[in-house]
């Protein structure tokens, strides 16, 4: 059963991660790219996830970790960014 | 059998919510309000997920590697939120036209920034 | 805190006992360690005890929150769905009671992960937090709704 439903749930998660990337491109303002880059980065650890279901190593689990952790950092860079005037 | 359909459900409740958490970033209308759709629905959705793989292993390593990325998701993910929407209120992103009351505007203090 | 290391023995005691060291058998060990332990100190001591009480506390609250941040994520997706003009978003302030540092970030979190409310700021003088909220019928209902809610459980359970 999980076999079948894995491959449904990445294309769930592969359909977000594009979506999420509509909203970067056209993003009126610099913050709200960063939201919907942020939303990218949390749909590749579930990405992660799911494929360590599928294929049954838990090697990867690691790698989710450091995606989640840089995206954070990297998401309160950007804010600090913007609060200290932006691309202006 | 019972662990199977389990972690089917879980998964597909993360997928879905992924998709809705989406939905909201391209659909809604104003920054804060994008907002709400990405922290939550987010981070239930990725947790999700992380309870099914860690019904699927089963295993102490993997489900205390499971907790370690729920704990901090729901750590991290109200954090970044609340230093985007503070950057960006201040910096001049407008709210949603509709929006009915700004007490932060009427008797806030958006001085100097202090840090 | 005592008995924590206690109950933490008891729960590592059982799963060598029992042969198998996994979640379950740790997760299993602790609860019936900890009803042992209840059943060791007389009720009226038991209530004095601050062991037991915090762990009654900690229990209600991660369901509280769990069912909050459920209902949030359905929250969401009805808000997706439906058509934009009947959302009424508004930015309002909250005075807050919490002082240190620990009790303010833990309740801006919980107020970001529960439903249709995102906190924002916290006011120079640390008295007030700004939250925005998808649907403000009534400003002070909202006021009155956290500060009762919210943030009476978090307290009592970090004080």
């Amino acid at each position: 059963m999980v076999e079948f439903v894995c491959p449904i749930v990445m294309l769930m998660l592969i359909v977000s991660f594009g979506a999420a990337f509509v909203r970067v491109v056209i993003g009126p303002t610099l913050p709200d790219r960063v939201v919907a880059l942020d939303m990218a980065a949390t749909i590749v650890v579930a990405l992660i996830l799911t494929h360590c279901v599928q294929s049954g190593s838990s090697y990867y689990i690691p790698a989710a970790i450091s995606i989640a952790l840089l995206s954070f950092i990297g998401t309160v860079a950007l804010a600090l960014y913007i609060s200290k005037g932006g691309p202006s | 059998m019972i662990r199977e359909i389990l972690v089917s459900a879980f998964l597909l409740i993360g997928g879905l919510l992924s998709l809705v958490a989406v939905a909201g970033v391209l659909r809604l209308p104003d920054l804060f309000t994008r907002m709400h759709a990405a922290t939550k629905t987010g981070t239930v959705g990725v947790s999700a997920i992380t309870i099914g793989m860690m019904i699927h292993f089963g295993n102490i390593t993997v489900t205390s590697r499971g907790v370690l990325v729920i704990a901090f998701f729901l750590l991290t993910a109200p954090v970044a939120a609340h230093m985007i929407g503070r950057a960006a209120y201040r910096s001049g992103v407008s709210l949603w036209i509709l929006t009915r009351i700004d007490e932060w505007k009427t008797h806030g203090d958006l001085g100097e920034e202090d840090d | 805190m005592q008995l924590f290391v206690v109950n933490v023995l008891i729960s590592m005691l059982w799963a060598l006992l029992t042969g198998k060291v996994s979640v379950g058998s740790l997760t299993l060990g602790f609860v019936l360690g900890y009803f042992a332990l209840t059943l060791l100190y007389p009720a009226e001591e038991e209530k004095k005890n601050s062991y037991f009480q915090k762990t009654m506390q900690v229990v209600r609250f991660a369901l509280f929150f769990t069912k909050e941040l459920v209902v949030s994520s359905w929250r969401v997706a009805i808000d997706v769905i439906k058509p934009l003009p009947l959302m009424r978003p508004g930015v309002i302030g909250i005075p807050i009671d919490a002082e240190t540092d620990l009790e303010i970030t833990m309740l801006a979190n919980i107020i970001s992960l529960t439903p249709g409310t995102l906190s924002l700021d916290v006011s120079k003088d640390r008295k007030t937090l700004y939250i925005h909220a998808m649907y403000v019928a009534n400003p002070d209902d909202l006021r009155k709704e956290i500060k009762d809610g919210l943030e009476r459980r978090l307290l009592e359970l970090l004080r």
